[in-house]
């Protein structure tokens, strides 16, 4: 089977061609490596693997040499001739991206050769490229002016005296993200590559040759993927372009943090770019261990959803029961007065998507102190056997980047690429470089590669983990040398989840005992969303269910927006609190409303799937009255009476790291343990399981809107609009 | 030239004449703290808001006609609370003060005088004419409620 385009496959393995992993240590991984061969950039001595090529030899050595075409993450294409440098004794000047290293070659990155040779590439780039630097979105961030700048001529031959026209392309329309203005395209083809390799979406190509050729979709179309803002940062010139920032800012204009995403479970790095107090645009921060550098369009595009249906003032409901807006003062003693008043069992929290550690910790420490031990959170996990006891049992155990190294992945009720396009990135990069194969039980989605379907039946999970399964998937998992096993975590939520979750842990732990390397993971489990890790790591209870049914007096919301809790399941006088940043579905069932912050406007912890906690920084302030959230439950601690020991974010991580240290320390992810021991708590478990498993989120139309933020946000809705128009065309 | 001149106590004699002109050493006082100036003079004329213009030509000239204003505003008095009919006449633009001059004319037309309201809650504040960053959340009203 060919996974990759034919000229990757023809073209030359570069063995470094991603950037190393700390976090690879798998012994026999580590090959015996043919003998370095030296060679001399500009007459510097460096040692080099053999099929190096001589751009990475030159950036080992820190010369950079000029590139369009070249990026380290895709396959090596060749076609803008911009890193031509000379080699002595090679008649003419040789492409530094493509060719390998030989020994004792002597490369010459600044000599008049090299140098005419750049200017020469940059002289035919600039007589094809338009002159309308100053209207163009990727001003102060384009390759092409910051390369002309170091490496092109410093006069101009083009004299269109005649005005003559340069060239012109047509723009095409590929949906609602992204801004083509073709005329300013200088073919270095990583957009197509990026399409094609890393997002599976094989649409972009090329058509025509010389002054004619074009990029583009042959037929109009719409790039079809949750990965498609990435074209935009790898496009070096403005010929690719955000559609929602077009003309809004400047980059030297912009205030940039670092931050973290929150809107999937992964916690990818981002940069928040701000300018006057107000989110402009989100960009990948590279983290090899998480994102890499590509970030997924829900994560990147949705931040216009921070400025739509805010929570902007406290409110309460009047006599009517219409929720008018009021002072902090008011809001704060009649939430205080609803829970001193109610007894303590009838007292309930329930957490949503998107509550970060330091409110979750306040407001189990508020409700601790108030005699209750009803806090929850909407996603439901099987307590039954070990529970959420063991963290092995609802986190990614693998680790995300670890996923590349697998032969075998599994796929149990899960559609990676929409819960968590990153992730289903990594997947296909091992799909494509490394042959890994894939097997899904669930229903039939498009997850860009080639996989097995195994089936949608409940039962096969249990056939698999007892070794009564006559498909071939289970010779394949029993065969393979570093197997993954990832769960859905939306699977759990049915009456059978606790069985499901007892076979996976059963069929996970017998393949890694017979494993060689002991130190690989295969048991994983794929949460939804971002703050479910960090409520289950701090004690909240998995799922509103029971609680529910007793009958709560005094209901919590958290920014809970999943629907769980509704009106309709509790009893008439129940008063509802909410907190939160977005009026959604919480807020409209609340008689009291407290407005936090989002993401991007406080100092958080969040700790994604693996069980890495990262922290958000303040990019801009809470808009209006809002305050952060844990702030508004020590605030409401005192008027209480049950003061919380905590006055500073300080003192509050003090507290959390008396919680769990994982909570606090940022960056890091531990292994875990104790897998056998959940095992052995399961084993009772093992029931008959009878039903399908059916996954949420199927298609891409699906994937834009899970949340509130991205429900608040216009550029989703487009986007949702946009993709079930798509469906309607021929093409 | 008096004996009584030469020991300056014309000057005294002044003094007190003001002194008494004012209303006795404690409103004296009290006027030297409000307007940081002690002078005698005839009043001219009294506005509807209760500044009072006096003149005395014994003080040179752009010296030699002031206004107290009304003791309602105390110390927050400023030059725009003088109304334009007396403006004339404090900026020597005419002799006549406004009650006697007959040439001035009265139309129905005519707006109230009201003082520069800048830095106070009647101060004109143009409408923004920016879109707000934030929209904010509006709850539906609760049907059948």
């Amino acid at each position: 089977m060919l996974r990759q385009p034919l000229s990757r496959a023809l073209a030359l393995t570069s063995p470094t061609r991603a950037a190393p992993l700390a976090a690879r240590r798998f012994a026999e991984q580590v090959q015996a490596r043919p003998d370095n061969v030296e060679v001399f950039i500009d007459d510097q001595p460096v040692y080099v693997p053999p099929g190096t090529t001589v751009l990475q030899a030159a950036a080992q050595v820190g010369v950079e040499i000029p590139r369009f075409c070249y990026h380290e993450r895709l396959a090596v294409a060749g076609n803008c001739r911009m890193c031509l440098v000379e080699v002595e004794k090679s008649p003419k000047p040789v492409a530094a991206c493509a060719m390998p290293v030989m020994k004792g070659m002597r490369v010459k990155t600044n000599s008049d050769l090299t140098r005419k040779a750049r200017e020469g590439v940059m002289e035919f780039l600039l007589v094809n490229h338009p002159l309308d630097c100053p209207i163009c979105d990727q001003g102060g961030e384009c390759d092409l002016q910051d390369q002309s700048m170091a490496f092109g001529s410093d006069k101009s031959r083009f004299t269109d005296i005649h005005f003559s026209g340069k060239r012109a392309v047509e723009d095409k329309d590929v949906g609602p993200l992204i801004k083509t203005i073709m005329t300013r395209c200088i073919h270095c083809t990583r957009c197509i590559r990026f399409a094609s390799e890393v997002a599976g979406v094989d649409d972009f190509g090329t058509t025509g040759r010389g002054t004619d050729m074009q990029v583009g979709t042959y037929v109009e179309k719409m790039f079809l993927s949750e990965l498609s803002g990435n074209i935009i940062d790898l496009c070096p010139v403005g010929a690719l372009t955000s559609k929602p920032y077009s003309f809004a800012a400047r980059p030297w204009e912009t205030r940039r943090i670092d931050s973290v995403d929150v809107l999937d479970p992964l916690g990818s790095n981002i940069v928040v770019a701000t300018r006057t107090n107000e989110v402009l645009r989100i960009l990948p921060r590279t983290n090899e261990e998480i994102n890499e550098e590509w970030l997924a369009d829900k994560s990147r595009f949705a931040c216009d959803g921070l400025k739509r249906q805010r929570l902007v003032t406290p409110m309460m409901a009047d006599s009517r029961g219409n929720l008018t807006p009021c002072e902090w003062e008011d809001a704060i003693v009649a939430a205080a007065r609803a829970l001193r008043d109610c007894p303590p069992d009838k007292l309930v929290a329930v957490s949503g998507d998107l509550a970060d550690a330091e409110s979750l910790v306040a407001l189990k420490d508020l409700l601790n102190k108030l005699g209750s031990e009803n806090t929850c959170t909407e996603q439901y996990f099987p307590l039954e056997g070990s529970g959420i006891d063991f963290r092995s049992s609802y986190l990614l155990n693998t680790k995300i980047a670890n996923v590349e190294e697998a032969d075998f992945v599994l796929l149990i009720g899960t559609n990676v690429r929409f819960e968590a396009p990153l992730l289903n990135a990594r997947i296909r990069k091992a799909f494509i470089h490394k042959e890994t194969d894939v097997a899904l039980v669930g229903p039939k989605v498009d997850l860009t590669y080639d996989y097995m379907h195994v089936g949608d039946s409940a039962s096969i999970v249990k056939d698999l983990a007892t070794g009564t399964s006559a498909h071939e998937v289970l010779k394949r998992l029993e065969s393979a040398k570093r197997p993954v096993v990832i769960l859905g975590a939306d699977q759990l939520k049915t009456q059978e989840g606790s069985a499901l979750l007892a076979y996976t842990q059963e069929l996970a732990l017998r393949l890694q005992d017979k494993l060689q390397d002991k130190n690989w993971k295969v048991l994983n489990v794929l949460q939804r969303t971002a703050s479910q890790v960090a409520a289950l790591d701090i004690g909240y209870k998995p799922g509103v269910g029971k609680v529910l049914e007793a009958g709560p007096k005094v209901v919590y919301l958290l920014g809970a927006d999943a629907g769980v809790v509704t009106r309709e399941s509790l009893p008439k006088d129940a008063v509802v609190i909410y907190q939160g940043h977005h009026g959604d579905v919480g807020a409209q069932a609340a008689d009291i409303v407290l407005p936090g912050a989002a993401y991007t406007e406080k100092r958080a912890t969040y700790v994604n799937a693996e069980g890495r906690a990262q922290q958000t920084l303040v990019a801009v302030t809470p808009p209006g009255k809002a305050r952060e959230d844990w702030k508004i439950i020590r605030a409401l601690s005192e008027v209480v009476g049950e003061r919380l020991p905590y006055d500073n974010l300080d003192e509050v991580r003090t507290r959390m790291s008396e919680i769990s240290p994982a909570l606090v320390s940022y960056g890091d992810v531990q292994d875990n343990n104790y897998f056998a021991q959940a095992r052995a708590l399961a084993q009772s478990l093992q029931k008959p399981v009878s039903g399908k498993l059916d996954v949420q989120l199927k298609t891409l139309e699906d994937y834009f809107m899970t949340d509130s933020i991205s429900r608040a946000s216009p550029t989703m809705a487009k986007c949702v609009q946009a993709v079930l128009k798509q469906k309607q065309s021929p093409y | 030239m008096s004996v009584a001149k030469l020991l300056a106590l014309d000057k005294v004699a002044k003094l007190f004449n003001i002194i008494k002109q004012n209303g006795g050493i404690r409103a004296s006082l009290y006027k030297l703290y409000k307007q940081e100036e002690l002078k005698d003079g005839v009043l001219v004329g009294e506005d509807k808001f209760g500044n009072k213009y006096y003149e005395n030509p014994r003080y040179f000239y752009s010296r030699n006609r002031w206004v107290e204003y009304s003791e309602k505003v105390h110390l927050n008095y400023d030059a725009s609370q003088v109304p334009a009919e007396w403006y004339g006449w404090l900026h020597y633009k005419t002799d006549l003060p406004p009650h006697q001059d007959p040439s001035r004319p009265h139309y129905k037309w005519m707006a109230e005088f009201t003082e520069n309201l800048s830095g106070t809650t009647g101060q004109y504040t143009p409408y923004s004419t920016t879109r707000a960053k934030i929209e904010p959340w509006v709850p539906k009203p609760k049907t059948g409620a």
